[in-house]
């Protein structure tokens, strides 16, 4: 263990022994791990939303490996496994409704009168692996770079970033900088639906095309670009203050700008075109546009007290250019009931405004004169509460484990509903609640 | 026997309880703001029972421990519990972090150096005889497991005090939320102001008759002394303290009285008002270096 200064030794000793008092995770000063050792995280956590809609699973490895003299290599590799459905765009109708599968390569699928539709083939499985590297230019200087990538069979996500780190007045301010760069390869099962064009064959039997849009390409008349693909790049921009208040304390503060551009859609997601009696004419494919720019501030506070419990709380705010705004409070509190265990009760509540072109529905011949519109629930105004817990061992020689259980609850508020079709939309539930169950298990360990 | 049952409760002089036992051959005292009698005997009775465990637990003048199973274990591994352990590794730790000056294994120099205020200083062949068997690095330690050559000793009581001191503190703080200080021997934590929002007027005894004692006010953490009052050689004018270089074998000489640390924990004032010491010469440039919160009496 080779440490730069004495400033670095005396804050490796103020770690040091906070550790061997018991009280060493609240401090944001650590002990450097000797060179040679590997810092474990494995972890699973099951995701399941109620109404068999989305069931994921998703294991994660992460391991740290320490070089020696602040040098970090640092490895992750996610599985996600996702089955069940999620809700296609459309609204709920008096009859049952039938939905293609697209251009015949997957099977259709039937929404019972007044339910929300639901694709039910929504099946995935995503492969996550990120690569990173750490290292001094300074005493007081860190930085980092890092790539990742993802893969799905209709979705190939490539990135790399670069951060920046520097230290002030004995490690107690740091402000830190990151760039990352991402991009996406989206090659959706049928092709890339056109914008705003019909999706075919459905029981509604508009077979009408979707209007004037651009598809002299398309040959079969799905609304699909045949096995075309199309692509999106995001660029990020972080800015971070980190501050010692005392030994005890720590506050932070983030502002980060992200700036997406290429395709934003969801190719599988659609609109239904209504009568004024509020049942669906036909369905059209959703439309966003093709840049987002999104702004955010994170502010957290964190505080070790009576030499036991960690208390955390933190807010953010993002305002996109899509008129989405979004509030985010998040409140847990770490009860070390004995030395070696604590009980962490978490609370989130979230909430955000809906994009502009947020809507239930279209009225028939609308979907002509928009050139944006989307019913992905996504961008719905919505509230939701997180409420959950924790429970785990803490510096435990061998390892630590934990396991969170909590409860997610969404309720949207119903926006863009056409007014011509207000009346005779009235009668669905055109944004039911959603909830979910999570449950993750840890075990963290040194080797 | 040592019993937590030795512990009384006098009127302090501000007004208040004040609750005392001994422990680690040093008076210890509980104080408790706004604590009735009742409450500061139950308070001072956690308080000694923590410091008294931990004293018998790492004491070196017992043979039912695990100080004992170590010291005698002939160059064979032992097993120790998770709290050794950790103790171990904060030892390490402190080796690493001092470039060996902070050596847990440097007790058996006592066998050469009697510190009885008389004139018996060493030879440089008695200190040679006994170095090989002094340094934290011929120690294999490979948690739980510790491995040393036959001969070789650990004592912990460099620091036991002011662990002792600190975990005490936190275990009355799972008892009270009202502010307490733990007192032993000088070594000292406070949980926070006084509930007047006042601080703590701790007193430091320079061990040095007739001067007065100076007074720190305490706020939050913890204050820790090390120095060599009554514990030396004196021989040809120079005055060899009981303050040990592991690495030489040899008393630092020239270093001050005392040594007093400011710090977040009464465990890392002690190391370092201990490190201090052992910098003899130069122990005020080594506080600087380190950011500590000192104060250096010569």
């Amino acid at each position: 263990m080779q440490l730069n200064n004495a400033q670095d030794k005396r804050r490796a000793l103020t770690a040091a022994t906070l550790t061997l008092l018991g009280g060493g995770a609240a401090t944001t000063a650590h002990a450097e791990d000797p060179a040679g050792t590997w810092d474990i995280d494995t972890a699973v956590l099951v995701y399941s939303e109620s109404d068999s809609r989305v069931q994921a699973v998703e294991p994660v490895v992460k391991g740290t490996y320490s070089l020696g003299g602040r040098r970090y290599f640092t490895g992750k590799l996610v599985l996600d496994t996702l089955t069940g459905s999620s809700p296609n765009g459309a609204t709920p109708a008096s009859t049952p409704q039938t939905f293609s599968g697209a251009s015949g390569t997957t099977g259709g699928y039937t929404t019972p009168a007044y339910a929300t539709p639901l694709d039910d083939r929504f099946k995935d499985t995503r492969v996550a692996a990120v690569l990173d590297y750490s290292f001094p230019v300074s005493d007081n200087g860190t930085l980092g770079v890092g790539v990742n990538g993802s893969s799905e069979y209709d979705f190939l996500s490539l990135g790399a970033n670069v951060r920046y780190a520097h230290d002030f007045f004995q490690h107690n301010t740091t402000l830190s900088t990151g760039l990352s760069f991402e991009s996406d390869t989206i090659d959706p099962v049928g092709g890339v639906p056109f914008p705003l064009a019909e999706m075919a064959a459905s029981n509604s039997g508009g077979g009408g095309g979707g209007g004037d849009n651009e598809n002299e390409d398309d040959d079969d008349h799905d609304g699909r670009d045949d096995g075309a693909s199309d692509t999106k790049t995001v660029t990020d921009l972080m800015l971070g203050w980190t501050q010692v208040l005392d030994p005890y304390s720590l506050f932070q503060l983030n502002f980060s700008l992200s700036s997406s551009s290429g395709y934003q859609n969801d190719p599988y997601k659609v609109l239904s075109v209504v009568g004024s009696n509020g049942e669906p004419l036909r369905y059209v494919y959703e439309s966003r546009p093709d840049s987002r720019t999104k702004n955010a501030v994170y502010a957290r506070y964190k505080r070790l007290l009576f030499d036991r419990d960690i208390v955390d709380v933190s807010y953010r705010y993002m305002t996109d250019d899509w008129g989405i705004d979004s509030h985010t409070v998040d409140l847990a509190y770490r009860w070390g009931f004995s030395e070696h265990h604590y009980v962490e009760p978490h609370l989130r509540w979230y909430s955000q405004t809906a994009a502009d072109f947020y809507r239930v529905a279209l009225y028939d011949g609308e979907e002509n004169t928009v050139d944006y519109a989307s019913a992905d629930t996504r961008l719905a105004q919505f509230d939701a509460y997180t409420a959950g817990f924790k429970v785990g061992s803490a510096n435990r020689r061998g390892g630590d484990w934990s396991a969170r259980l909590e409860w997610y609850q969404q309720t949207p508020t119903v926006s863009g509903v056409p007014d011509q079709a207000a009346q005779g939309l009235s009668k669905f539930d055109l944004q039911p609640n959603l909830s979910a169950v999570m449950l993750t298990l840890g075990y963290h360990f040194k080797w | 026997m040592l019993d937590a049952a030795n512990v009384h409760v006098a009127t302090a002089c501000g007004g208040g309880y004040v609750g005392r036992f001994l422990a680690m051959a040093s008076p210890c005292e509980v104080l408790c703001c706004d604590a009735g009698a009742e409450e500061t005997e139950a308070l001072t009775r956690v308080a000694a029972t923590e410091v008294l465990r931990i004293e018998q637990h790492w004491s070196r003048y017992r043979n039912d421990n695990v100080v004992y199973r170590i010291n005698t274990a002939g160059g064979a591994a032992v097993q120790v519990d998770e709290e050794t352990a950790r103790f171990l590794d904060y030892a390490q730790h402190l080796y690493q972090f001092s470039d060996g000056l902070f050596d847990v294994t440097s007790g058996v120099l006592r066998r050469v150096w009697p510190f009885d205020g008389s004139d018996r200083v060493p030879t440089q062949a008695a200190i040679d005889a006994v170095l090989p068997l002094v340094g934290w690095h011929r120690v294999r330690w490979r948690s739980p497991e510790l491995q040393m050559p036959p001969g070789m000793e650990i004592d912990f009581g460099g620091i036991g005090k002011e662990y002792a001191v600190d975990r005490a503190l936190k275990c009355l703080r799972e008892q009270t939320s009202k502010p307490v200080l733990v007192n032993c021997g000088g070594d000292l934590a406070v949980s926070g102001p006084r509930s007047d929002g006042s601080q703590w007027q701790v007193g430091i005894d320079l061990q040095q008759p007739g001067s007065p004692a100076p007074t720190v006010g305490l706020s939050s953490g913890a204050i820790a002394s090390s120095g060599d009052a009554h514990r030396f050689l004196l021989k040809g004018g120079i005055r060899y303290p009981h303050v040990l270089d592991p690495r030489s074998g040899w008393a630092v000489v020239g270093g001050p009285r005392t040594v007093t640390v400011r710090a977040a924990s009464c465990t890392e004032a002690g190391v370092l008002s201990t490190l201090a010491l052992l910098h003899g010469a130069n122990a005020e440039s080594f506080l600087r270096e380190q950011l500590a919160d000192a104060a250096v009496w010569w």
